[in-house]
């Protein structure tokens, strides 16, 4: 492609005001030479100045007082929804915190703080232990069902 | 210049503030964002899907997925791209949804309705310039409407948005190149059209 037809293409460009500067003096320089670009350039111009000067069409002040009321139904739902994300996530962090507490606390009451680790395989070991994972299952299934939740909700966001 | 640096800097700072207002959830700060920018997006909607009523839907769409959205908006990005891009993503599932084909097809309606601006005369315009402007506004704006929507959307963009081509790459989720040649693609569709519907008119 020789140089005269590179420049010719960047023409409709140049009457957009889309090029580098390094296209615009490449353009230039070209134009001081070239009239039959200086004349396409020229017969851009007119096209590119009347796009410029479309008229603008303005939504109805209906348009946007009802976007506005959407919106903020759509503002309340989120807050509402947040709230009761972070009601939900502190129950459940507070629920799976009581549990351990209960375990200090048993211990510590029965003496025994210091057998933590030392399970006795008694009746009401066992019964406390069993009340604790299922305090802590519980805990879980409901993190997991709320980490679902929201992945649904993003996906249909 | 220095003037207009400033009015537009200005301009950003209060987007940044409205944005960050909006995370938290405050209505005034939609409200403000909208009366910023309704003119523009409602506008640029009507270059793309055929009918009003269409574009008046997808306006509200496109506020009501910009406040589910505002938080994963990454405020080093510029707003308006990112609300052009929301705009746009639900127009063309919009036409897809009601027919594939119509990315391809001309716009059915033209909007080149006079404004009360349009009709205020000039002392410096005689009335014969004033209806050869219409005129040419007139013929623009339908050559225009009967181009596919991938033209229609970057001369909107370029010339009525005054985008630079690296937000209107942003928008259209394209490269700057492909960007750069698809608006002088849409320039030259649009001259053809034009010289087609006159011949050796004005716009030779």
């Amino acid at each position: 492609m020789s140089e005269h037809d590179k420049i010719r293409e960047l023409l409709a460009l140049a009457a957009a005001d889309a090029l580098t500067s390094a296209e615009e003096k490449q353009v230039a320089e070209h134009m001081r030479s070239c009239i039959a670009c200086s004349n396409e350039l020229g017969a851009w111009r007119p096209i590119a100045s009347e796009l410029r000067r479309l008229p603008t069409p303005q939504p109805s002040s209906w348009l946007v007082q009802a976007t506005l009321a959407r919106a903020e139904v759509k503002l309340t739902e989120q807050a509402e929804h947040d709230w009761n994300r972070r009601v939900m996530i502190v129950s459940v962090a507070l629920a799976w915190l009581l549990t351990i507490a209960n375990w200090l606390v048993f211990h510590f009451v029965s003496g025994r703080f210091g057998s933590l680790l030392e399970p006795k395989f008694s009746p009401t070991w066992i019964s406390f232990a069993a009340f604790t994972a299922l305090g802590w299952l519980a805990g879980g299934v409901a993190a997991v069902m709320l980490a679902i939740r929201h992945r649904g909700e993003k996906r249909l966001a | 210049m220095v003037g207009a640096t400033a009015l537009s800097l200005e301009g950003l700072v209060a987007v940044d503030a409205d944005v960050v207002r909006l995370r938290r959830g405050d209505l005034n700060a939609l409200s403000e964002l909208i009366a910023r920018y309704q003119n523009r997006l409602y506008r640029y909607l009507l270059r793309i899907v055929p009918q009003p009523a269409e574009a008046e839907d997808l306006f509200q769409q496109t506020w009501l997925r910009a406040v589910e959205k505002i938080r994963s908006f990454d405020a080093s990005r510029n707003f308006d791209a990112w609300l052009f891009t929301l705009a746009r993503n639900l127009a063309i599932d919009h036409l897809r949804r009601i027919r594939p084909q119509s990315l391809d097809e001309p716009l059915a309606n033209s909007w080149h309705s006079e404004t009360v601006a349009d009709r205020i005369p000039c002392k410096d315009h005689t009335p014969l310039d004033h209806a050869l402007a219409a005129e040419r506004r007139t013929e623009i704006s339908e050559a225009m409407a009967g181009l596919p929507m991938m033209y229609r959307e970057v001369l909107t963009l370029r010339f009525e948005d005054e985008m630079k081509i690296e937000e209107i790459a942003q928008v259209t989720e394209v490269p700057v190149s492909t960007a750069k040649s698809r608006l002088r693609r849409s320039l030259e569709q649009l001259r053809y059209a034009l010289e087609a519907r006159s011949p050796g008119g004005t716009w030779q």
